[in-house]
């Protein structure tokens, strides 16, 4: 117990010793995981859109207008007996007309004036969940349309496939930005702990000379390095939020009309504790490296 | 383990070198000593400035690896010990050294508790053991304060109770009684009397004649690094 108080101790003393390097330490870390966290905010928002756009794939079948009743519970049946389909609903001639009615009331008296009903009867397909990658609904409207008394299936994908494609790139981005600053902010880190080192090294060598073990002259330098990382997360946090904020209110009335703002997401409690998690390793590491180069350098 | 000793070890061997010797830049600071110390001796290293004694206890200490030769200690091959074994080599001996080697940002009590707090000894146990080392020095009266504020021969005499508070199988003192004057050296001399009569092994490395006279007891000489008497 004394023990552990004694080495808490001594790795808060450190962080004491050298305010000013500490605060670079935890403000490149901050910065470092601020990066990371837009594109992981990008990503995660952008993911979550596309889901829930996904989730509202609809495949309208349209129907050849002389098809019969035979004809027609036929289609009905082979339709609900696909694995593809999660819900199926029948839209009749009449039924299409009188959305179309609702949807456009200043085109209507275009259509009366055609005289007979020209709507096709449709069934609308919501797809099951495994089968909502773009080339899986492509396959399978493909197969559709060989059906008899199927005309025609309409889907939109093509901007759905577009998102995912940015997603791609943003992923990318994220790990590349990420790996090459969390390189940084280990080295500045490193270099943190080593000018603390320096600065105690006499004292390092007279724990050696009363029987220490590398041990326990270790833990306080690795406590403060991870110290020092988890606060560079929360700042980051702080600071994503912030910003987060600022751009929501910077969107105002236009995001809120555009119905972007109810996408937009910060992150969830586990992904914030991932970030401060991710801080800690990077402090970690860093004391790791510095205690490692500087036992070669004391050996 | 070891050279040489199987059947027939005499029991009471603590320290022995075989054909030690130690370089600083090609200039031998020790060269070919042999040496037997057995179990509870009282062992005086004489000579003059530079001739090999800090070096010695070194070696002894493993701070410093020999150039060649074999150095056992509680029949633990010292020259050839693994690193991470030798902090619980070290924790079974007791060094004062020459220059002090105190925390300076640590008051007196801290200090001397130094060697316990690092294996974990309770908090009950170091008050206790540490109070008893400062008297024995007869520093307690200081134990708040810091190093920097003490006198040499107080700072000499904490260093002494750091090397004493844990118990130690074989105590190393490198000039103990330097900055003391001759009746504090004669109370330090009575104390590794004391200590030695329990049965610790002592080496102390000196030039001061009172020790020797006072010690009245076996006495190596070092010279230029070579054993010139035992
Ligand atoms: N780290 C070192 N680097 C180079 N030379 C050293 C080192 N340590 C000791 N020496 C040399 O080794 C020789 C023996 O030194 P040592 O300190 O053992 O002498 P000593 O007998 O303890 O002397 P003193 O009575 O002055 O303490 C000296 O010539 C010294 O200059
Ligand atoms: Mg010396």
């Amino acid at each position: 117990m004394r023990r552990i108080a004694y080495l808490v101790k001594e790795s808060m003393t450190n962080i004491r010793l050298n305010r000013t390097t500490t605060l670079v330490a935890v403000a490149s870390t901050a910065f470092t995981l601020a990066c990371f966290g837009v594109f992981l905010l990008l990503y995660l928002n952008l993911r979550g859109v596309v889901s829930s756009l996904q989730d509202d794939i609809k495949i309208v079948v349209y129907l050849h207008d002389g098809l019969s009743g035979q004809g027609l519970s036929d289609l009905q049946q082979r339709l609900k007996g696909e694995r593809e389909v999660a819900t199926l609903s029948y839209v009749s001639k009449e039924q299409a007309l009188a959305d179309f009615r609702e949807q456009f009331p200043s085109e209507y008296h275009l259509l009366q004036g055609l005289g007979e009903n020209p709507l096709p009867a449709s069934f609308v397909v919501t797809l099951a969940p495994r089968f909502r990658s773009s080339e899986a609904v492509r396959q399978w409207a493909k197969r559709l349309t060989t059906m008899a008394g199927v005309a025609q299936v309409q889907y939109s994908r093509d901007w759905i496939e577009n998102l995912a494609t940015v997603i791609g790139f943003i992923e990318l981005g994220a790990v590349a930005v990420g790996s090459i600053l969390s390189a940084a902010s280990v080295t500045i880190i490193a270099s943190t702990i080593r000018l603390t080192l320096l600065a105690r090294r006499d004292e390092i060598e007279i724990l050696r000379l009363v029987g220490a073990t590398g041990a326990f002259i270790k833990v306080p330098y690795l406590l403060e390095g991870a110290v020092l990382g988890a606060v560079g997360g929360l700042l980051s946090l702080a600071i994503l939020r912030g910003g987060f904020d600022l751009f929501k209110l910077q969107l105002g009335p236009t995001g809120r009309f555009l119905g972007v703002e109810s996408w937009l997401n910060f992150f969830p409690g586990h992904v914030s504790l991932l970030i401060i998690g991710a801080g800690l390793a990077l402090g970690f590491t860093g004391s790791l490296v510095s205690l490692i180069q500087f036992g070669r350098a004391s050996a | 383990m070891g050279i040489g000793y199987t059947a027939g070890k005499p029991a009471g061997i603590m320290i022995q070198l075989f054909h030690v010797s130690k370089y600083y830049d090609r200039r031998p600071a020790l060269s070919d000593i042999n040496l037997l110390i057995e179990k509870g001796e009282f062992v005086l290293l004489m000579g003059p400035s530079g001739a090999g004694k800090t070096t010695l206890l070194k070696l002894l200490f493993g701070t410093e690896r020999p150039d060649d030769g074999q150095i056992l200690v509680q029949n633990r091959n010292v020259a050839r010990l693994r690193a991470s074994a030798i902090p619980y080599l070290r924790r079974t001996m007791g060094i004062v050294f020459q220059d002090f080697r105190l925390l300076p940002k640590k008051n007196v009590f801290e200090n001397v508790a130094l060697p316990l707090m690092v294996q974990g000894t309770s908090t009950f146990e170091i008050r206790r053991k540490v109070t008893e080392a400062l008297k024995a020095v007869g520093v307690d009266h200081k134990k708040d304060q810091r190093p920097a504020t003490l006198s040499a021969g107080e700072q000499q005499r904490v260093c002494i109770a750091r090397a004493i508070v844990n118990s130690p199988i074989i105590l190393l003192a490198d000039e103990p009684t330097g900055n003391l004057d001759p009746h504090l050296s004669s109370e330090i001399i009575e104390l590794f009397k004391v200590i030695n009569a329990r049965g610790t092994t002592i080496m102390v490395a000196t030039h001061n004649p009172q020790v020797m006279a006072q010690a009245n007891r076996r006495v190596l000489r070092l010279d230029q690094g070579k054993l010139v008497a035992d």
